[in-house]
């Protein structure tokens, strides 16, 4: 058994090193996509195009743009009259209206309603915006009764006090909230997962599609022998992939590794004996290597979308998180930030590193007796 | 043993062991019946060459006798095992070469053989003997590191061959092997399975080339999943009564031998390396000759050949049987 488990590994090792397409495709593009996607994915919010409309035209209304203009939030680009256009053209993402009398009701200290548009086409740009606004707005309110206060006390004859309550946030584990630290693992994740399932289905499907599997057949070879013979060569360029991502996302965008390598470790194997598992069904039910790629996919969709790693599970429908609960790449994405960002060590990570192997052993036994079934 | 000294004559089929095995074997796809109680057996040092038209059931016979797919119903047998489930034992008494190409396109000749003797759990020592050895008759010494997908189709299937042998089986089973091959290569294929028959190989070949049955040891034609007639060739065609006649037309009479082929008594028409060939149906000879002398053409009667005899038997068995039988189909 032994020569005959050796003999497919080396196979299979010589064909993907041949198949320059294929080496690129496991090596090269993993680390590629994570550092397009990394530098891509950026959800911080930062010069965001906006325009202000003045209605009023008063001191006051022009110092509010200035404060704007000095802002590295926004990039006031234009100052109109019509709030619509400048959005639909896309020359801004979110519009300031000040109405008129602006200066006006602030002098007498009454409140002021000021409007602001939003391009909602995005929604999480535009969330992302309307914190941001939201924040600046706030700022300016509390300077403006500074002043407004200032210019009380001292029409009265008596010491300022400032705004009692003050909101300090401490953020933890990234304190600048850097997107990339925070999505560097999820991309490593969707990066590993597309390889390794795509790959491991096109590899079986190719025996069938080029007809090597009649030759093989008719040897003694036995099916879990060509199965594992198949499997472990890309559970091996997996892990190479894994490690390379990692030291990519721990070089270029400084993701930290607080928590012990081998929980990574363990983490990747479990992953990959899902990703890899998920592949081999996926052969059992294609018959050329298109269909596999096409099969790939439509597993690869959804697990991305449900995986957390851009939108949070918590925030789905109900019917949409008992989903994600059987989603692999979620407890990956999970159990990854957990203990790069956090820390978090073994102790911490049972239930996604359990929730991993029971996917992967179910998932894997599944393909593995689909497989022997179609193949005799 | 390749290469030992050639017996002159194989001795009868019946002294010796069968190999090679089919007992009322039944294959359907579906509900489209592939192969219907086929029974067949092929003994050791023999070829059997199966014929028949695409679609006759071939391919499915074969797959089935080496082990690739289970029967509906029926015994495949090889030395009295079953090649599906009969452990590895069977296995490596089995050579199967497939129609289609089965060896691996991006490894070399070398690659490709170590790969298949490792299959097999071949010795380091076995292999290399037989490696040189397999080489040395196919001629292929001086293309060890080329890829396969590089070969021509004679050179691919000759590597084919040799890796269907490596292990020395009992029973050797090709489809269509020299299908799309050159031929010179086709006559070195043939030389090479007349050799292993006559070390005691049990051979089972399936061809669409009449010659090439015509040279078997015992010819079985499949006709819609069953076995129509089967025998040595000189026996089969000597038993055939319909008249042939070789013709040679009068020049002037121009399209008289399109006439001639719709004449309602003629079986079969052909024309093949110049000569035209009728096969006449019985009792109609007088009928035929007065046809000919009219039209002003001469004409000798001649021994049939086994492309007539299977024509004239599947014209009657397309007769005998309804149109509306399905087929045979061939698994993907």
């Amino acid at each position: 058994m032994r020569t005959e488990l050796l003999a497919v590994i080396t196979k299979e090792l010589r064909q993907t090193v041949r198949d320059r397409r294929m080496l690129v495709m496991l090596l090269l593009a993993p680390v590629l996509q994570l550092t397009l996607l990394g530098f891509a994915v950026n959800l911080e919010v930062d010069h965001l195009p906006a325009a202000l409309v003045d209605l009023d035209e008063t001191p006051t209304s022009r110092a509010f743009l200035q404060a704007m203009v000095a802002d590295p939030t926004f990039d006031v680009a234009i100052t109109t009259d019509d709030p619509d256009t400048p959005i639909l053209s896309g020359e801004a993402r979110v519009v300031i209206v000040l109405p008129r009398r602006f200066e006006a009701r602030l002098k007498t200290g009454r409140s002021n309603e000021v409007q602001v548009l939003v391009d909602g086409s995005n929604p999480i740009e535009a969330q992302a915006a309307l914190d941001a606004t939201r924040r600046f707005l706030e700022q300016r309110s509390v300077q403006q009764m500074a002043s407004l206060a200032q210019e009380m006390a001292f029409r009265s004859g008596r010491a300022l006090k400032r705004p009692s309550v003050e909101i300090k946030v401490r953020t933890l584990y990234n304190p600048s909230l850097k997107s990339a630290v925070y999505m560097v693992p999820g991309v490593a994740a969707v990066v590993l997962l597309i390889v390794t399932t795509v790959v491991s289905a096109m590899g079986i499907a190719r025996e069938r599609e080029l007809g090597t599997i009649e030759q093989l057949l008719v040897t003694p070879l036995r099916p879990t022998v060509l199965l594992l013979g198949k499997m472990l060569p890309f559970a091996g360029i997996g892990l190479i992939t894994a490690g390379m991502v990692l030291g990519v996302g721990t070089t270029i965008f400084r993701v930290p590794v607080r928590g012990p390598l081998s929980v990574v470790f363990v983490a990747t194997v479990l992953y990959l004996m899902s990703t890899l598992g998920v592949g081999v069904f996926i052969s059992t039910v294609a018959r050329t290597q298109q269909q596999a790629i096409l099969g790939g996919f439509f597993f690869l969709l959804p697990a991305i979308l449900l995986s957390g790693f851009m939108s949070p599970i918590e925030n789905m429908p109900d019917w949409i998180r008992v989903l994600a609960a059987i989603n692999p790449v979620r407890y990956y994405v999970e159990i990854l930030r957990s203990s790069l960002l956090k820390g978090a060590g073994f102790a911490e990570l049972l239930r996604p590193l359990f929730a991993l192997l029971i996917f992967g052993a179910g998932i894997l036994g599944l393909g593995s007796l689909r497989f022997q079934k179609r193949i005799s | 043993m390749i290469g030992g000294s050639p017996s002159p004559t194989p001795s009868p089929p019946s002294l010796r062991a069968t190999i090679i095995e089919a007992v009322g074997l039944e294959r359907r796809f579906g509900d489209v019946p592939a192969l219907a109680s086929l029974s067949l057996g092929v003994q050791s040092g023999e070829i059997y060459g199966l014929v028949g038209p695409d679609g006759a059931g071939k391919t499915t016979a074969l797959r089935i006798l080496a082990g690739v797919i289970a029967a509906t119903d029926g015994h495949a047998l090889i030395q009295g095992r079953d090649p599906l489930t009969g452990a590895s034992k069977v296995r490596a008494s089995i050579g199967y070469m497939p129609q289609q190409y089965s060896l691996y396109g991006d490894l070399t000749i070398d690659e490709n053989l170590r790969f298949f003797a490792r299959m097999f759990c071949l010795k380091k020592a076995e292999y290399e003997a037989r490696r040189a050895k397999l080489l040395d008759i196919t001629r292929l010494q001086r293309f060890t590191d080329r890829r396969a997908e590089a070969l021509s189709g004679g050179m691919y299937k000759k590597l084919a061959l040799a890796c269907a042998l490596l292990h020395r089986p009992a029973a050797l089973i090709l489809d269509e092997p020299t299908n799309g091959v050159d031929p010179i290569s086709r006559r070195e294929l043939w030389a090479l399975l007349f050799r292993f028959a006559q070390e005691g190989m049990a051979i089972l070949v399936s061809t669409a080339y009449m010659d090439e049955a015509a040279r078997c040891h015992r010819v079985g034609l499949l006709h819609r999943g069953r076995l129509l007639l089967e025998g040595r060739p000189a026996d089969l065609t000597a038993a055939l009564d319909n008249p042939v006649y070789s013709v040679v037309f009068d020049p002037t009479n121009t399209g008289f031998n399109d006439t001639l082929m719709r004449h309602r008594a003629i079986v079969t028409a052909s024309l093949a390396q110049s000569e035209f060939r009728i096969v006449v149906e019985c009792g109609a000879e007088a009928e035929v000759t007065r046809f000919l002398a009219d039209g002003g053409a001469t004409w000798t009667r001649v021994a049939p050949n086994l492309e007539e005899l299977f024509l004239v038997r599947e014209h009657e068995a397309s007769r005998s049987t309804p149109r509306t039988q399905p087929t045979g189909g061939r698994e993907a």
